[in-house]
């Protein structure tokens, strides 16, 4: 990752120079061809300009050596030179005042040329007028007269001035622009130059990206191996789905547990692998806990998941061929930051093996339970009929004997009722009677079953409910009560006191029974929850209980999503705490 | 006149407990059968007040014993009251299939009788055994 940031840097900077560079060179090049074309039509029209006063010189000689000739011979025809020259020198002037017009200098070298050219055409008319008037000595007296001489030196030297600082003009912008073409072919240079730097730059850095790239696509695919043997060799079923429940990946146990290849059920719906009762059953159950519809479809299997919720539920897979398994289902929503669900992962535990111990257990139970029961029937049975006189009076002694197997019956009866429920209890398997119950009915009912056994002990229940109503199996709730309320009597002393108070809190209410008898040691308030736990290892004998009263409110008070927990002083009392959520809508918790 | 009651348990100890009970307490009278097909057939003879049905039986059981008496016209109207060892039985189901009600053991021999007679709505008939 670091890598791949410093090469995101080298790159940035690499173009940002580069393409300033660039602008720069590109800028430079332009200007300096600009002035390379300026400079060679400056070139041009020197040239054209010294041609043009050699032209002139030229048409200015031949005019003259016409005129010569024409005073030496008298020949008329002789001066058809002379005349045909005439024109072509006024535009040979004309192109020589264009010619000089863009350079102040020229233009004033030739306002001082043109006079003495046109003083000179003057000097051969006045030639050819006097040959022509006055005859030949007229004309060699004019020829031998220096003005004419004096006229041609002159104009010689002019043009000769104007070619040579045009000639030096030329030789200054050929070396003006020799100095910008090196220039231009220097910075060029240095724009390849530095290409090639960036060029070679650039490929290093894409090859140890590539190498990179490589060692980390090695990399994620042996990671991927690794994840993808661990996902098939786990004994969970595992399917991951889009956000509409469309199956996306299965793993090896899913495969094998529904009998299906992944490639069937890849791009398929989820909930083809579900009960549709169950999930229309699921979909109606949660919509009445959550307030919100759900769908019985996939929605009903990923809708709390999706709103972040932990979801883990017991339902029913089916497989291809039609068969059903009862599975542990969890479900999990996958997210890319904090946006909605990209989709879901489910993960499945095969109940199946549990649900078959569980039956053997079941029938276990229910074998044990007739078993023990059909003795205790015959005794309890018989020695009851004796105690209670029904066969006739015993002596003393042996209906005291009666009446402590009797007892112990009833003791060992309880034992096995209590193993029961607590098993039952604790497997899951009781099933739960929600009921929306009242807090004081559920009270007064509980106290009113002690009632007789709080009078013959000489202890009284004070009752103090509060208004709230709670989610419960009121047999339940009431059976746990009783367990506390009989632990308060039994172990209160004559005359003493309880309190069976309730009291609402923000999302509960909270039970209390509280007695004043011999209390509880700090180190046992937690152990006394435990089964066959007691403060004294006498109490089972010699108050008769189980051992297990204490355990079974615990286990009720968890199916009801509350707790319990005990406070107490020494020879002071005990306070026996039971916390059930409250109805929120009368309708009882979901999983 | 004095009400009979027939017993249907295959254990023998539980027929002379509940004979003695609802004999000498209740003041009723008791006949035995040791077996559902005994018992169907006891029931047909005696034609009694109420049965008094065990739930676990060998070979024919509460459930099928029960099923037999309901679909003989000549017993299908005496009520019947299961006993049953086992306390997770569903009293809901028993009911739904004729039972009058269920008598969860081991019972309390005392109020064997009363139970009974509060199940049937017969009045409390407690025989002076003090």
């Amino acid at each position: 990752m670091l890598m791949i940031a410093r090469i995101r840097v080298w790159i940035i900077a690499a173009s940002v120079v580069s393409l300033m560079t660039l602008a720069a060179v590109s800028w430079l090049s332009y200007g300096n061809t600009r002035e390379l074309i300026a400079a060679n039509q400056r070139l041009a029209q020197a040239h054209k300009l010294i041609e043009d006063l050699a032209a002139l010189h030229v048409l200015l000689d031949d005019a003259d050596s016409a005129c010569r000739d024409y005073a030496l011979t008298g020949r008329t025809d002789s001066l058809k030179p002379y005349e045909a020259t005439l024109p072509q020198l006024e535009v040979s002037l004309q192109t020589l005042r264009d010619d000089v017009a863009a350079s102040s200098n020229r233009s004033q070298q030739f306002q001082d040329l043109e006079p003495i050219v046109r003083a000179r055409l003057e000097a051969m008319k006045e030639l050819v007028q006097a040959r022509t008037t006055s005859g030949f000595d007229a004309a060699v007296q004019v020829l031998r007269s220096d003005r004419s001489k004096r006229l041609t030196d002159e104009m010689r030297q002019r043009i000769s001035v104007m070619q040579s600082d045009e000639h030096n003009d030329l030789l200054d912008r050929e070396r003006e622009s020799r100095v910008r073409a090196r220039s231009t072919l220097r910075a060029v240079g240095l724009t390849c130059l530095l290409g090639i730097a960036l060029l070679l730059s650039a490929s290093l850095m894409i090859f140890r990206l590539s190498r990179q790239s490589e060692r980390d696509h090695i990399a994620l695919q042996n990671a991927e191996r690794i994840q993808r043997a661990i996902v098939n060799s786990a004994a969970y079923s595992m399917i991951s789905t889009d956000n509409v429940g469309v199956v996306l990946t299965v793993n090896a146990a899913a495969e094998k547990w529904l009998q299906y290849r992944s490639t069937e059920l890849t791009g398929g719906s989820v909930s083809t692998l579900h009960d549709a009762i169950e999930l229309q059953a699921r979909g109606a159950q949660l919509t009445r806990a959550m307030g919100i519809p759900v769908a019985g479809d996939y929605h009903a299997l990923v809708t709390k998941a999706g709103l972040g919720v932990a979801d883990e539920f017991e339902c029913t897979y089916v497989r291809k061929d039609g068969t059903r398994f009862p599975v542990s289902l969890s479900i999990t929503a996958l997210r890319t930051g904090r946006n909605d669900p990209s989709g879901y992962l489910m993960i499945a535990t095969d109940l199946s093996e549990q649900r078959a111990v569980e039956k053997m257990k079941d029938e276990f139970v229910s074998v044990v339970s007739h078993e023990l029961r059909t003795p205790l029937t015959s005794i309890k049975g018989a020695l009851g009929l004796l105690v209670g006189g029904v066969t006739g009076g015993l002596p003393p002694k042996a209906e005291e004997m009666a009446q402590i197997a009797l007892t112990n019956s009833d003791r060992l009866t309880r034992l096995v009722d209590d193993i029961l429920d607590l098993q039952r209890i604790e497997s899951g398997r009781l099933a739960i009677d929600w009921r929306l119950c009242d807090v004081a009915s559920l009270m007064k009912e509980a106290a009113d079953s002690v009632r007789l056994l709080a009078e013959a002990e000489g202890v009284t229940i004070t009752v103090s409910p509060c208004s709230a109503s709670i989610s419960a199996d009121q047999e339940r709730i009431v059976q746990a009560f009783i367990n506390l309320l009989g632990n308060a009597i039994k172990f209160s002393p004559c005359g003493g006191d309880i309190e069976f108070a309730a009291e609402m809190t923000t999302h509960s209410v909270l039970f209390r029974v509280e007695d004043n008898g011999r209390g509880i040691p700090t180190d046992k308030l937690e152990t006394i929850f435990e089964r066959f736990q007691q403060v004294d290892a006498s109490d089972a004998r010699e108050k008769g209980g189980t051992g297990l009263g204490l355990a079974i409110v615990r286990s009720i008070a968890q199916q009801h999503g509350g707790r319990v927990w005990a406070e107490s002083e020494l020879r002071k009392g005990s306070k026996f705490y039971v916390q059930l959520p409250l109805a929120s809508s009368g309708s009882p918790p979901t999983d | 006149m004095q009400r009979i009651v027939l017993v249907i348990d295959d254990d023998g100890d539980i027929r002379a407990v509940a004979k003695t009970s609802l004999e000498l307490v209740g003041g009723l009278r008791v006949v035995l059968a040791e077996s559902g097909q005994r018992g169907v057939t006891v029931a047909h003879d005696t034609q009694p007040d109420a049965i008094l049905l065990d739930l676990m039986m060998p070979d024919l059981d509460g459930r099928a014993t029960l099923a037999q008496l309901k679909q003989d016209a000549e017993t299908a109207t005496i009520p019947v009251i299961m006993l049953t060892a086992k306390v997770q039985a569903d009293k809901q189901e028993l009911v739904g299939r004729g039972a009058a009600g269920v008598l969860i053991k081991p019972f309390d021999p005392m109020q064997l009788s009363a139970q009974v007679c509060e199940i049937l709505g017969w009045p409390i008939s407690r025989k002076d055994h003090e």
